[in-house]
């Protein structure tokens, strides 16, 4: 009788525990983000056409992508606070294979789309590098520029040759910054994250499109409240510059 | 005429003797070399941190103590590291010269280094590669690397460490910085973890007049002030100096590497000094730099990596031409057409960054 009791005890015991078991199904999502340039891959260093008879090479292409979330028709997963990518690459096969986020823990489900900020949000723009741990994206000084009181958001930078001779005569620096110049973007493309699988979606920044109606030549640094126009275009190419596929 | 040479033997046996003795001083006094004894009791040491600045992040197996930094000081200014002993950490970064040596390239056991030493004020907020060319990720690994530099010291840690054993004071400092039981435990690792800790206790950012300024306590001149507008592109309607790029509030540096146009070179490839592409084996990296800070800038002389700039006025020159050609030049470097008053109110800026209480903080001195 004591027996059956005590069976009975651990057969309860044992129900209880795999009704407690965690069965939350998860999947990995890896982005790929791929800089381009009239639909090849950009190498850094190497030439590119520009506004007739204009040629540009890149020597620096990076951006903060914040809130990075996961959406379907009733809601939304947030999966990464802010991330700096760093997508200059000076060979063939880096520029390829792109700036790899490898997002873990995904809950598994079908997704209906992506949602990231290009940019430091408003909330955490509003702090410093020195308010951060080293190991943070935000600590980057080189990336807070003190004169807007704003993170650097994204950053292109290269050489113009702005008569189409050869000769690489200016520098140019785009720098976008302070809170107006944030941009979300909504990728509305169907995601499956399956539990135990990776699933893959690659992010095709265009920069021929970024770059497209900016007068490099005139503006080439916009450092200053005259230089915002020409900062404002980038921003608003964004949303063509920028495609998904998987 | 004949005692002489017995004299002379004498005092050579004598000599012999009396060498041999100090050299096994602790074997002697101390066979078993045991260390346990000796009372340990770590003081955590409360670091100052400046308003604005990071916070001063420490390995959470290095965490300094008062002992530990004591020990640091004493590694710091001690010629024991070098192969011959006359060479110490601080031949090359003197305090009285902000922590520099006042040389082009500084000079080690074996002649002259490739580089000019870096200011060593604020080190320890150094957290994304140290030396010109970041080849340190830690300030452990950064002390580590001068002992067995053919140039800089010459030896080997397996002779420092037999060295610091049999040292008269050292192994009781060890004991004090970091509990050991045995003089067999000291090593490279804790002793580079002494020179660590005393490392990130030099900081400068309390008595600049450009601190004050920030604080609000003082105004600056009117040419400081607009040297201070155009360093940082504050008013649109000065020139921007692009140095903000490179050195960036509150440490006055960043942690990132620039080629800052002191190489001519077609392609990267034939950058001749290739810097940090060196490390990173990346050619995009070649002839980049790491920006020092500028505090105490105008104590630091010369200039460069390799000292090449005798004055801040040429330093001035160089970046308001735009510097040399490279495909990987900053593009933050081109002719900023500036004039001679600005550049000159550029240099009133920079002066305000001196904090001439590090030179004689007593936390920093020589203890021997």
């Amino acid at each position: 009788m004591k027996s059956i009791k005590y069976i009975g005890i651990i057969l309860l015991f044992a129900v209880f525990v795999l009704a407690c078991k965690d069965d939350t199904k998860e999947g990995t999502l890896i982005l790929h983000f791929k800089p381009f340039y009239d639909g090849l891959p950009l190498q850094t260093f190497t030439v590119h056409p520009f506004d007739s008879p204009q040629q540009l090479q890149f020597t620096h292409m990076s951006m903060y992508i914040s809130d990075l979330r996961l959406y379907d028709q009733s809601s939304e997963k947030n999966l990464d606070d802010i991330e700096l990518v760093n997508i200059s690459f000076d060979n063939a096969q880096a520029a390829e294979a792109g700036y790899t986020m490898t997002l873990t823990n995904v809950p598994a489900a079908n997704y209906s789309g992506i949602r990231f900020g290009i940019g430091v949000p408003p909330d955490l723009n509003q702090m410093k590098p020195a308010d951060f741990p080293s190991s943070s994206p935000l600590s980057k000084t080189g990336y807070y520029w003190q004169a807007w009181l704003s993170y650097i958001f994204m950053k292109t930078e290269g050489n113009l040759d702005s008569l189409g001779n050869g000769t690489f005569d200016t520098g140019f620096a785009l720098h976008s910054g302070s809170d107006a110049l944030f941009r979300s973007l909504d990728g509305p493309i169907p995601l499956v994250i399956e539990d135990g699988k990776e699933t893959i979606l690659n992010i095709a920044i265009d920069y021929k499109k970024l770059l497209a109606g900016v007068d490099i030549k005139s503006n080439p640094q916009n450092h200053t409240p005259q230089d915002t126009a020409e900062i404002v275009k980038i921003v608003n190419n964004l949303s063509t510059a920028i495609t998904l596929f998987q | 005429m004949v005692i002489y040479p017995v004299l002379r033997n004498s005092c050579y046996w004598f000599a012999l003797l009396f060498i041999a003795c100090i050299g096994c001083h602790d074997t002697i006094d101390n066979p078993s070399g045991d260390l346990s004894y000796i009372p340990y009791h770590p003081v955590p040491y409360t670091v100052d941190i400046p308003q604005g600045f990071p916070a001063l992040e420490q390995p959470g197996d290095n965490l300094m103590t008062v002992d530990g930094i004591q020990l640091g000081r004493k590694l710091f200014y001690d010629p024991i590291f070098s192969v011959d002993s006359t060479v110490s950490c601080s031949s090359c970064h003197q305090q009285a010269k902000s922590f520099t040596d006042g040389l082009d390239r500084s000079n080690g056991v074996a002649g002259q280094t490739k580089r000019s030493s870096i200011d060593l004020i604020n080190v320890g907020f150094t957290y994304h590669g140290l030396f010109w060319d970041g080849r340190a990720s830690s300030l452990e690994q950064l002390a580590l690397v001068p002992i067995e530099d053919p140039i800089e010291m010459a030896n080997s840690w397996d002779t420092v460490e037999m060295r610091l054993k049999r040292h008269p004071n050292y192994p009781s400092d060890f004991r004090k910085a970091f509990g050991i039981e045995n003089i067999s435990q000291i090593d490279r690792s804790l002793a580079t973890k002494a020179v660590a800790q005393f490392l990130r206790t030099i900081i400068s950012g309390h008595n600049s007049k450009y601190d004050r300024f920030t604080r609000g306590e003082i105004f600056l001149e009117e040419n400081e002030y607009n040297g201070y507008l155009m360093f940082f592109n504050i008013d649109p309607n000065l020139p921007d100096a692009q140095c903000g790029h490179c050195h960036n509030a509150p440490l006055m540096a960043t942690n990132d590497f620039f080629n800052n146009g002191l190489q001519e070179a077609s392609d990267l490839e034939s950058i001749p000094d290739k810097g940090r592409g060196l490390i990173t084996g990346d050619p995009a990296d070649n002839g980049k730099f790491k920006p020092p800070t500028l505090r105490n800038i105008a104590l630091t002389a010369p200039y460069m990596h390799d000292g090449r700039f005798k004055t801040l006025p040429e330093v001035l020159d160089h970046y308001a031409n735009g510097g040399k050609n490279s495909p990987n030049k900053s593009t933050f470097m081109f002719n900023l057409k500036l004039t001679e008053s600005e550049k000159s109110d550029i240099i009133a800026f920079l002066l305000t960054l001196t904090d001439s209480t590090t030179l004689t903080n007593p936390a920093y001195q020589n203890p021997f």
